[in-house]
């Protein structure tokens, strides 16, 4: 008798949400990649980090091949489309806080307006290290930037109300449901932002991120877990893609910050790096991220060229 | 694992004013019944016309065409006895929002139900029973084996047939209650899918205590393996108990919030 494939069919899928003009996420009804099953939907993407302040703990290489344009982030983010060409750009508000310049959020949105003056790529807000100045950062340059598909990361429990209402009610942009790797949570507050009225097809989420090494394990369960929940129990609340900034949280892990000088048996810094990056992106684009941050541009390379071979 | 699937029953010719409405193609109690059962939450509505021995080829695609042009993402269950009445009604059915269910095929005079689902691709209610309620859960196992045999020479999926072991009435067959639940247990146990009739169980006992003993009856069948049950979906205990009950064996995701959904 013929071996006849066996084929996970599910009944759930994953929503199409679209990033900027038309960058579109999700979109698939089976595992990550798992194209031998059916539709795998929207290829991930990937987005660069760039910061409204001068990058100083970044990588040598980074940092000398940016010079002046480090100072400026729209024509960082410029550099950065026209040289690299990620999916998306991921503009990080690290100025906000309160020992990098205490920036207002006016002055924020007015550096997110110039950033996306600058380029066409699709842009994400990242804010800083204070939830609830990201409520107030978030209305001011969602207001600023009104219906332009942006997604501002995050809304999390303390704050969704302020950012669901601003962002997602208001100004018509992209809300990332934050959790911090809790499966339960995760689903509640996406319920809590859709009662507050935000439509599901303007809500990514991210249900918590961490280096590879650092309870990594448990991030790829929750994903996973949260993957089978939407498709194979079809349950609408968690069918939104989900983006992760990877680089947020691999660039300050020990093995990415310990200099050569201190560690010289790790060899070097930045290959450490990069190499912490790249596996994290990995990790977590197998287990059903949609849109992953990076920071190096060869981590973009290589995560390019891994999704390229799979699908 | 699938969730439990609920049919609403309230769309029913015992009741007085279905049965008017029925009877004179009066659209809006119709809707209104269709449209209060999809609201508490009821996944398919059944259609119980009755008999209809003059009638039921032209009225059966009439409330089915009706229902469908009102919800048309809301599957139906087409409930009658008439074969006749069930086919017109499937041949104007809509499988867009999911197959419809016939209720129901038996073990005796309407075990060719299943040969009219396998026909036109829609499910059907399998009642493990031929004549009257079956005596034991001998009689309903095999009556269930009948109808499985059949349906497999039909070309029925057995995945498209939810067999009834017909829930019983408590107040006057308590006896035969933990029967019934161990009847659920081995037919789930075969791998099949259930279903019953809830109401069975009440009925006769004071309105005020029926939701209750519906819900603690079936959240006991749901731990035997029920896989779905007709209903009634304005009881707000027995809906909260079937979401609470899929999330203790783990058919949906707990959250704070999820007897909202």
């Amino acid at each position: 008798m013929a071996y006849k494939k066996p084929v996970q069919k599910f009944t759930g899928k994953i929503r199409e949400v679209t990033l900027g003009e038309n960058l579109k996420l999700g979109g698939e009804s089976v595992l990550p990649f798992y194209s031998f099953d059916g539709d795998t939907g929207h290829k991930p993407a990937l987005g660069m980090e760039i910061w409204d302040v001068y990058p100083e703990s970044w990588p040598a290489t980074i940092v000398n091949e940016l010079g002046d344009r480090a100072q400026k982030p729209a024509e960082w983010a410029k550099y950065v489309e026209e040289k690299y060409n990620p999916d998306f750009i991921c503009l990080r508000l690290v100025g906000a806080n309160q020992d990098a310049g205490d920036k207002s959020p006016e002055e924020c949105a007015l550096v997110a307006k110039q950033v996306a003056e600058a380029v066409n790529l699709p842009l994400v807000i990242a804010g800083c290290d204070s939830n609830e100045k990201n409520g107030k950062i978030f209305t001011k340059v969602a207001e600023a930037l009104p219906e332009k598909n942006i997604a501002f990361l995050s809304a999390v429990e303390g704050n969704y109300k302020e950012v669901g209402a601003a962002v997602g009610l208001a100004y018509g942009n992209i809300v990332v449901a934050e959790s911090s790797v809790d499966l339960n949570l995760a689903k509640q507050l996406n319920i809590l932002l859709m009662q507050l009225g935000v439509k599901p097809e303007k809500m990514l989420m991210n249900p918590g991120c961490s280096a590879v090494g650092y309870g990594f394990e448990y991030v790829v369960t929750t994903l996973d877990r949260i993957r089978l929940a939407a498709l194979d129990q079809n349950d609408t609340t968690l069918q939104m893609p989900i983006i992760m900034p990877v680089s947020f949280e691999t660039w300050k892990v020990k093995e990415s910050v310990a200099t050569e000088e201190d560690v010289p048996e790790w060899g070097n810094q930045e290959e450490r790096g990069i190499a912490v990056e790249i596996s994290t992106a990995v990790g977590v684009l197998t287990a059903g991220a949609n849109a992953v941050i990076l920071r190096h541009p060869r981590s973009l390379q290589v995560l390019r060229e891994f999704i390229n071979c799979l699908i | 694992m699938a969730r439990f699937l609920t049919i609403g029953e309230r769309i029913h010719v015992i009741s007085p004013v279905i049965r008017k409405a029925l009877q004179e193609r009066d659209p809006e109690p119709i809707i209104a019944r269709a449209r209060e059962q999809i609201e508490a939450g009821a996944h398919y509505l059944d259609v119980n016309i009755g008999p209809a021995e003059k009638d039921g080829e032209e009225l059966m695609p009439w409330v089915v065409k009706l229902l469908q042009s009102e919800f048309p993402n809301t599957p139906l269950c087409l409930d009658t006895a008439n074969t006749k009445a069930i086919e017109a009604g499937l041949k104007v059915y809509d499988p867009k929002p999911g197959k419809a269910i016939i209720n129901s095929a038996d073990a005796g005079s309407r075990i060719g139900m299943l040969e009219v689902a396998a026909e036109y691709g829609a499910m059907v209610i399998g009642l493990c029973a031929k004549e009257g309620i079956p005596r034991d859960n001998e009689e309903r196992i095999a009556y269930c084996t009948e109808i499985l045999d059949k349906a497999i020479a039909v070309g029925l999926n057995p995945e498209d047939i939810l067999f009834d072991p017909l829930f019983v009435v408590v107040k006057g067959m308590q006896e035969k209650q933990q029967e019934v639940l161990d009847a659920v247990r081995q037919i789930s146990e075969m791998g099949l899918k259930t279903t019953g009739g809830l109401s069975n169980v009440s009925n006769g006992c004071p309105k005020e205590i029926r939701g209750l003993i519906e819900a603690v009856f079936c959240s006991m069948a749901i731990q035997c393996g029920l896989s779905s049950a007709i209903i009634n979906p304005l009881n707000k205990l027995l809906m909260d108990v079937i979401k609470t009950a899929e999330v203790i064996k783990g058919w949906n995701l707990y959250c704070d919030s999820y007897l909202d959904l």
